[in-house]
């Protein structure tokens, strides 16, 4: 039971902390340090409200830098060592990585994984939360599409030996194709659209993620705005293309962008199914495949994995720009 | 009118077939894994789920017993019913369903009709009746138990033995217990934190924000593994060692790009007005925060601590790394990959079970939260 | 004798009274013909009352509780608690562990090539001349496990580090025996028979092997088998070890020749149930079970001998299915090679209870408990044969025994990325059509790349 009594009162202790931090440290900021009384309380204001934003970021700062700025740079530092990590070999890693044919397979097909997963993902929770968004058994359907999502990946594999099988009495797909009198046909194997395969299972996880996340964003829609539109006369595609879509577009994009990252990740998925044989490896699993073996190339990899991405850190700088004027 | 309303009941028709259909889409691998929980492994690979409600026809092998042999004439005779034999007898539950054929080879289990009289090799016959009763005969001597092939149907089986396994193994129970002590602070922890740090990147003015959103978005791609040596050996030099505290503290650091970026999106899609008109009657960024901000970001918050809640639920990586490996400190995803997949990895019964039992509690995390979800945006717009 | 009987019964009275959370002993001391001498006389010199050890290796379920009941007799033996936890991705956990410096005790490794790279980066203690030189005396070919057991430390030197205990033998066949029987075959005593075998059971209308390479992450490991087991069959074990320590380019004839008579096995769309390409994708863990539908999906599986886990529930290994030695090339006259794999202790965070637990595997009886109890094989000479569970371990015992070759399982002992890596993969592309010497030349690449 101890563990149970230590939960409890960690969490106690860590949320009351939390709580008790903010609170006390706004408190002693506004009432001791500068109090808005006395001799200059307008600049004192205004020091309280330079200093008061770094309370507030102040934990999250520290807990981002420890538990991810820290190993970044070290991690980046490592890349430039050799395989056993004695030897400084500059950008070598990369160089090597480059040349290497597994690499170039990889790169392509994380392309591919970044162009249609969170498209594909983002375009069924919208479908599905629009289309259950007023529906009597909406939050059911809901339920059931979001069910993937409490799957462990192992979980979500094993589903998809199902599906997938060579063997007809195992995979349904195989089942089908040896009713139509077809022979069997392993679809891992089948060269690029196995690819496609596999993007089928993070869709059919993450449309759940993308469906909770946008549902809620179209409930948040002032009623006025739709009825206002009804009463023009506007027929339903209008009222989701024109009105609905345009206010939710933020979301929308946070959704995307999330779902982006996620693919740039996970590599479970290919880990399991394929283990990356048949030309399916992407660049998550090619990093497993290094890790701990040749730390040098697998941080490599991860650099690579994390300039993907920068287009969509620029992007995101100049977002919050545009919010602040 | 009527003409509009026509359009309307048409229009929500589609709608409901559309998502009947995907419902269905999303669905079915989900209960092929349902119904592969009650199955064991040998029916899992035998047939496809998709016929397990159905009687199937399979064929089946048993032993005569050669210690029954009876020495009538020239010939060694053994007498007996298939549904006789033990394993038999517990395969069909001691039902007896007609014999649809049977052989005497394992080549060619089915090659002859209940009543024939089928000629083996060494001048061997059988002949099975629709019973199952069988007359084996042999001019020499049965040296071994010979087989006896036959095709039968078997009743859809369904069994929860493989619930059984994986909820009364040992320990599972302090495991549950372990996966609560982990998930719940590392679910509220990083949302708290990430709260506060939302709002000040989102309604705060100061220096080097841009900055910080941008850091935060690109931390969101930090791969996972790449953090877990470092901060073991940081976890190690601090004195937390591998520990609950531990493990809450690598959560609460790994899930807090995604909380902040997602709750400074939603937060700064709130009405401008209501935050300003309150910093003009005085209020400060505290109480903004506290009495306007969190009250509104609810369906943000709450759609948040379910995915951090099943991410946590679900690991099994942080928690390898972070917790030490006894008995006492296994979380359940830890229990079931080590100790019930391990030799048994191709155990796909347990496999499929473990996933459901693992999904329980996440689906009940997630009606609750549902509630709160709607509840939040009617608080919010009743303002 | 006498004062032998006495000191036991003292022993076991003193150790009854101090062992503290021992587990289970599945034979009461003193029963049956275990060596209980050697327990008596290592409990008589050791006492690490009130110590904890821990010790992580891959087995887990079943085989963990096995080791479980060995480790319960050096607890009533030394008073020691001992902690051990298994888990399936043991190669990944101890790199880390290590690394952040919280490693166990004691770490036994599935493969030499971890071990290797581990000591090599100065994570283990080196087990001392006195333990080569016991390991010499009493194993059968001692030399080479010691061979096995020795890499360079972290300045180059080599020493002994691992300590081999439970050995798997590869070169196994499974079938049906009344399969078999019925449709008269004859269990082929050479590769020239098998080879006719094969051919006679599709001439029959059957599916004479399933080959299964499907293994998640590890997929193509079962090829690298094959391919061991035919480079021993059409060379000398010379030139196998030139190829474990790629002396041998991987590209070679010789190599890329075995590579293609594992080919001529897996990719004959008639010899494979499910035609070739279902070899790359199946489950290693599920391609056995054909062996059992009726009619046969195949006649004949080769696999390690710990392959029975995976059979349909309630089969008897030596009734219900078979295994024989797989042959070798009469012409070749390369005699009997038998390809095998197993797992070693190392340590990993010394302690002298560490250290205890080192000498009590070297006893006897710390063999013979797990022997009497399930799949176990060893080398040590010194152990009571009779003690094997059935007489299907005996006679693996005895394919051990009777090879004129023992040479291990090379991929284990290959460097990582080469041995659990390119290997497996370049397998995987040469079932899924691509040419042998293509990808044999691929893998020495790959190899080239890390010297």
């Amino acid at each position: 039971m101890s563990p149970l009594i230590q939960g409890v009162l960690t969490i106690i202790i860590g949320v009351g902390g939390c709580i008790g931090y903010f609170f006390a440290s706004n408190l002693i900021l506004d009432k001791v340090i500068f109090p808005p009384k006395g001799a200059n309380p307008g600049r004192n204001i205004n020091r309280a409200n330079m200093v008061r934003p770094w309370l507030f970021l102040l934990p999250a700062i520290l807990a981002l830098g420890l538990y991810l700025v820290y190993p970044v740079i070290g991690s980046f530092w490592r890349s430039l060592f050799n395989r056993a990590g004695d030897e400084f070999i500059g950008l070598g890693n990369y160089i090597t990585m480059f040349g290497d044919d597994q690499f170039r397979i990889s790169l392509f097909n994380n392309f591919l994984w970044v162009l249609v997963v969170p498209a594909a993902a983002t375009f069924f929770g919208l479908l599905v939360a629009q289309l259950t968004d007023r529906m009597k058994w909406g939050n059911i359907a809901k339920s059931l599409i979001f069910m993937p999502m409490a799957i462990s990946f192992v979980g979500a594999s094993l589903i998809w030996k199902f599906v997938y099988a060579n063997n007809p009495d195992i995979g349904m797909i195989n089942a089908v194709r040896d009713f139509l009198g077809m022979g069997p046909v392993d679809v891992l194997q089948i060269p690029f659209w196995n690819n496609f395969f596999l993007m089928v299972i993070l869709i059919w996880i993450q449309t759940g993620f993308a469906m909770v996340i946008l549902s809620a964003a179209l409930r948040g829609i002032p009623e006025e705005t739709v009825e206002a539109a009804i009463i023009d006369g506007a027929n339903p595609f209008q009222i989701f293309f024109k009105i609905k879509v345009p206010q939710i577009m933020g979301t929308i994009v946070v959704v995307w962008t999330t779902i982006t990252i996620l693919v740039l990740k996970v590599f479970d998925i290919v880990y399991t199914m394929t283990g990356g044989n048949f030309g399916t490896e992407i660049l998550p699993s090619y990093m497993m495949s290094y890790m701990f073996r040749d730390d040098g190339r697998a941080t490599a990899v991860a650099f690579v994995i994390m300039l993907i991405v920068l287009p969509v850190m620029i992007w995101n700088i100049a977002q919050a720009r545009k919010e602040m004027r | 009118m009527d003409n509009i309303a026509g359009t309307k009941t048409s229009l929500s028709w589609v709608m409901n077939i559309t998502v009947v259909v995907l419902v269905l889409l999303w669905l079915i691998p989900t209960i092929g894994l349902l119904v592969s929980s009650f199955r064991d492994r040998d029916q899992i690979s035998a047939s496809g789920w998709w016929l397990s409600p159905f009687p199937v026809e399979q064929n089946f092998s048993t032993r005569a017993s050669g210690d029954n042999a009876v020495q009538q004439g020239d010939l060694f005779v053994i007498e007996g019913n298939v549904y006789d034999d033990e394993e038999m007898a517990e395969t069909f539950g001691g039902e007896t369903p007609p014999i649809a054929a049977f052989g005497g080879t394992r080549a060619a289990p089915t090659a002859f009709q209940p009543g024939d009289v089928a000629e083996l090799s060494r001048d061997r016959t059988l002949s099975v009746l629709e019973d199952g009763s069988y007359t084996f005969t042999s001019p020499a001597e049965f040296s071994r138990d010979p087989r006896i092939y036959f095709a039968s149907e078997t009743p859809p089986e369904f069994s929860l033995d493989n619930y059984d396994t994986v909820l009364t193994s040992d320990n599972m129970d302090v495991a549950f217990i372990n996966t609560l002590t982990v998930t719940i602070p590392a679910t509220v922890i990083p949302i708290l934190i990430a709260a506060f740090a939302a709002y000040a990147l989102a309604w705060m003015d100061f220096p080097g924000r841009g900055l910080l959103i941008a850091a935060v978005v690109g931390l969101l791609v930090v791969p996972l593994q790449l953090a877990l040596v470092p901060l073991l050996n940081l976890h190690n030099q601090v004195g937390i060692g591998q520990s609950f505290v531990g493990i809450w503290l690598a959560h609460t650091g790994f899930g807090l790009p995604l909380a902040i970026y997602l709750l400074r999106n939603y937060m700064v899609g709130l009405p401008r007005d209501i935050i300003e008109s309150a910093k003009v009657d005085g209020a400060t960024d505290f109480q903004v925060f506290v009495k306007i901000v969190l009250p509104l970001s609810f369906p943000a918050l709450a759609s948040f601590a379910i995915f951090q809640f099943l991410w946590t639920w679900n690991d099994l990586l942080v928690a390898k790394v972070f917790l030490p490996s006894d008995d006492a400190s296994k979380v359940m995803t830890v229990k079931i990959a080590d100790d019930l997949l391990g030799s048994r990895g191709g155990d796909w019964g347990i496999l499929a079970t473990a996933a459901f039992v693992s999904i329980a509690v996440p689906l009940v995390v997630f009606f609750t939260m549902q509630r709160y979800l709607v509840r939040g945006l009617l608080a919010g717009s009743v303002k | 004798m006498k004062t032998y009987l006495l000191a036991g019964v003292a022993a076991a009275a003193l150790t009854a009274g101090t062992a503290q959370g021992a587990g289970h002993l599945p034979f009461a001391p003193g029963d049956g013909d275990f060596n209980w001498d050697s327990f008596t006389a290592f409990a008589d010199a050791n006492d690490f009352s009130g110590e904890e050890i821990t010790v992580t290796g891959p087995w887990t379920g079943a085989d963990a509780e096995l080791v479980n009941s060995v480790m319960a007799y050096f607890s009533e033996a030394t008073g020691a608690t001992v902690n051990y936890s298994g888990s399936d991705s043991f190669e990944q956990d101890i790199m880390i562990s290590a690394q952040a410096g919280s490693a166990p005790n004691v770490a036994v490794f599935p493969q030499p090539g971890l071990a290797s790279d581990m000591a090599g980066r100065g994570f283990l203690s080196p087990l001392g001349d006195e333990t080569a030189a016991w390991v010499r005396d009493n194993y059968a070919a001692g030399q080479s496990w010691v061979d096995l057991g020795t890499y360079a430390n972290a300045d180059g030197a080599d020493e002994l580090f691992g300590f081999f205990y439970k050995v798997d033998v590869k070169s196994l066949v499974w079938y049906i025996p009344e399969a078999f029987d019925e449709a008269g075959y004859d269990i082929p005593e050479t590769m020239e028979e098998l080879k006719a075998l094969t051919d006679q059971i599709v001439e029959d209308g059957g599916t004479p092997w399933c080959i299964g390479l499907g293994s998640g992450a590890a997929t193509g490991w079962p090829a690298t088998d094959w391919v061991e087991d035919m480079m021993l069959r059409t060379q000398e074990p010379a030139v196998y070890d030139q190829w474990v320590a790629n002396e041998l380019p991987f590209n070679d004839p010789a190599v890329v020749a075995a590579i293609e008579e594992f080919g001529y096995f897996a990719l004959n769309d008639a010899y494979v149930d499910g035609g070739a390409q279902a070899v790359a994708n199946t489950d290693f863990r599920e391609s056995p079970t054909g062996l059992f539908d009726i009619p046969p999906k195949c006649y004949m599986h080769r696999q390690a001998s710990f392959i029975p886990t995976f059979f349909p529930e309630g089969t008897e290994v030596g009734e219900d299915v078979d295994f024989f030695y797989f042959p070798a090339y009469a012409e070749k006259d390369l005699g009997k090679p038998v390809l095998g794999a197993g797992t070693l202790f190392a340590i990993t965070n010394d302690s002298p209870a560490a250290r205890g637990l080192m000498e009590f595997i070297k006893t006897p009886i710390a063999h013979e408990v797990w022997m009497a109890q399930s799949g176990f094989l060893t080398p040590h000479t010194g152990v009571n044969t009779d003690m094997y569970a059935n007489d299907t371990l005996k006679a693996l015992g005895d394919v051990l025994l009777g090879a004129t070759t023992f040479r291990f399982d090379a991929s284990d002992l290959m460097p990582g990325e080469i041995g659990a890596g390119a290997f497996w993969t370049g397998m995987v592309d040469y079932t899924t059509g691509a040419d042998a010497a293509e990808v044999a030349a691929g893998i020495q690449e790959r190899w080239d790349a890390i010297q």
